[in-house]
């Protein structure tokens, strides 16, 4: 239903300010059912200079979300004309009839034909009419990111609400509903990235408890085995259907094998822009998008996790489970096996008992092989272990001396 | 942007190679695992392991000793595991 109530008295008490009397006087013409062509469109617009000013209207999208429109363009309904300003003034009578009651909609096609024009390169970025959707593809550059999470900051997360975020962002070409599904994606992330880094910071303490706990126990032969970091955030690997290999994927860079990867992410997400926070180098649609570099990873201005592929959980690989050990245990003969060595980790929470996960010295083909599958596949996922980082720059130059001049290698 | 895309290269080798770590392999099983099923020239693998090492020297410090100590119990188990074999098959299956 068309909430044009609302919508009257949104312009109504916002912009009377800036026009004269933008009196409504199809009131008074309820009565018959060509209301629309009974309004003289050219009178909403009076005192409103010349392509100067419009309602900026906060016009929700999904009030039209029931109506089948029979013109052509109907993606060009773009309601970006109503919650921004049209340069193009309203002499295509762009200005929608504000009568309310659902006359309208039968009216509407007309109405449509008219902004259409107007609309014609308004807002209208890589979206084609052959869509048949209503959204506009928006260009999140990252300065418009930047803009975009200053609102949301400043309204709190909890109380950003799209129509607010955009009033403070009041950037003209975008829609509530850009902002709306912009801002889900937004929140997802966030919540990936509070759960990755809550995950860190439980490998981190566990680090340091067993780092003190491997003292102790009957194991003459060893020292702390405190860095083999029982709890291992290694994901699970992906079931067996693996996909067949693929060449190691380098983000930014271009011939990196595209058509490979990521069914993760969601499609909409497959612009052929970049989002905001894939800073480094061109994101190309279908692959997963570059985090930025090493500390900045998870900023808020990178990639979104569309999925939520939560690694919130450390857990043990169970494709590693002792099923794996290639000692095939002759029943009834308890051999001795390396993971007893763990009891003598007595005092450990929750640990489960194979803390050096794959025992074996020879990993099964494989777990090996989804494990390393994973890593190429879903770059944004944490380092299992966590070792600190070297030098960049000694690393480069050493690959340099060792002949390789290019990382990426090309 | 070279810079940040090499970063994030070498992160992915780190990555690699922690998974291989995990795997309690060596570095020269390590190189070999990568090269085989990422691709990744042996070179690299290397290089970045040998880093990581400096940077992380006693983690790498305990784990080449664990492995040892592994290393040589499951080679016992091993044998143990082969003598009772042979010795359950030398003997008719009586038990």
């Amino acid at each position: 239903m068309l909430a044009v109530s609302s919508f009257t008295s949104c312009i109504n008490n916002e912009r009377e300010g800036e026009m004269e009397s933008f009196s409504i006087g199809v009131h008074d013409d309820f009565s018959c059912g060509n209301l629309l062509d009974d309004i003289d469109f050219d009178d909403l617009f009076i005192g409103i200079g010349d392509g100067d000013v419009l309602p900026d209207l906060e016009m929700h999208s999904d009030m039209f979300a029931d109506y089948s429109f029979s013109g052509g363009e109907e993606s060009e309904v773009n309601l970006s004309i109503y919650a921004g300003k049209v340069e193009e003034s309203g002499s295509s009578g762009s200005g929608l009839s504000l009568s309310p009651g659902e006359e309208i909609v039968s009216k509407r096609d007309e109405s449509v034909k008219a902004i259409n024009t107007v609309s014609a390169d308004r807002g209208r970025k890589s979206s084609k009419s052959s869509q048949g959707k209503r959204k506009m593809k928006v260009d999140w550059t990252p300065e418009l990111h930047r803009r975009f999470v200053q609102a949301v900051e400043q309204l709190g997360m909890d109380k950003a609400v799209p129509s607010r975020i955009l009033e403070l962002m009041g950037i003209d070409c975008l829609t509530r509903h850009n902002i709306a599904s912009h801002l889900q994606k937004y929140r997802s992330h966030q919540k990936h990235l509070r759960a990755r880094e809550a995950e860190a910071a439980s490998w981190n303490q566990r680090r340091q408890i067993y780092g003190g706990a491997g003292g102790r126990g009957g194991h003459n032969k060893r020292d702390v085995s405190s860095w083999i970091a029982p709890i291992m955030g290694f994901p699970p690997p992906p079931p067996a259907h693996m996909q067949s290999f693929r060449p190691l994927h380098v983000w930014g860079h271009p011939s990196a094998d595209q058509s490979s990867v990521q069914h993760m992410w969601p499609k909409h997400l497959a612009h052929s822009q970049s989002p905001p926070w894939a800073s480094p180098g061109p994101y190309p649609p279908s692959l997963t998008a570059p985090p930025p570099p090493d500390s900045s990873y998870w900023h808020p201005h990178h990639l979104l996790v569309p999925n939520a592929l939560t690694q919130g959980t450390p857990c043990f690989p169970p494709t590693l489970a002792p099923a794996r050990f290639p000692t095939p245990q002759v029943p009834g003969v308890p051999l001795p096996r390396p993971v007893y060595k763990v009891d003598h980790m007595g005092g450990i929470p929750s640990v489960q008992p194979h803390p050096h996960a794959p025992l074996e010295s020879h990993p099964s083909k494989e777990s090996l092989d989804a494990a390393i599958g994973d890593v190429l596949s879903k770059p944004w996922l944490p380092l299992p272990l966590g070792l600190k980082p070297p030098s960049l720059d000694s690393v480069m130059v050493e690959l340099q001396r060792q002949g390789i001049p290019e990382i990426p290698p090309t | 942007m070279g810079d940040s895309s090499s970063a994030s290269y070498i992160r992915m080798v780190q990555h690699l190679i922690e998974k291989c770590l995990i795997f309690q392999m060596t570095k020269e099983e390590c190189m070999e695992a990568l090269s085989k099923h990422a691709n990744m020239k042996p070179v690299i693998t290397s290089t970045v392991w040998k880093e990581l090492e400096k940077e992380n020297k006693e983690f790498f410090d305990n784990y080449k000793r664990n492995r040892q100590d592994r290393m040589s119990e499951s080679e016992t188990t091993q044998m143990i595991q082969n003598m009772i074999s042979n010795s359950s098959r030398g003997s008719s299956l009586d038990d």
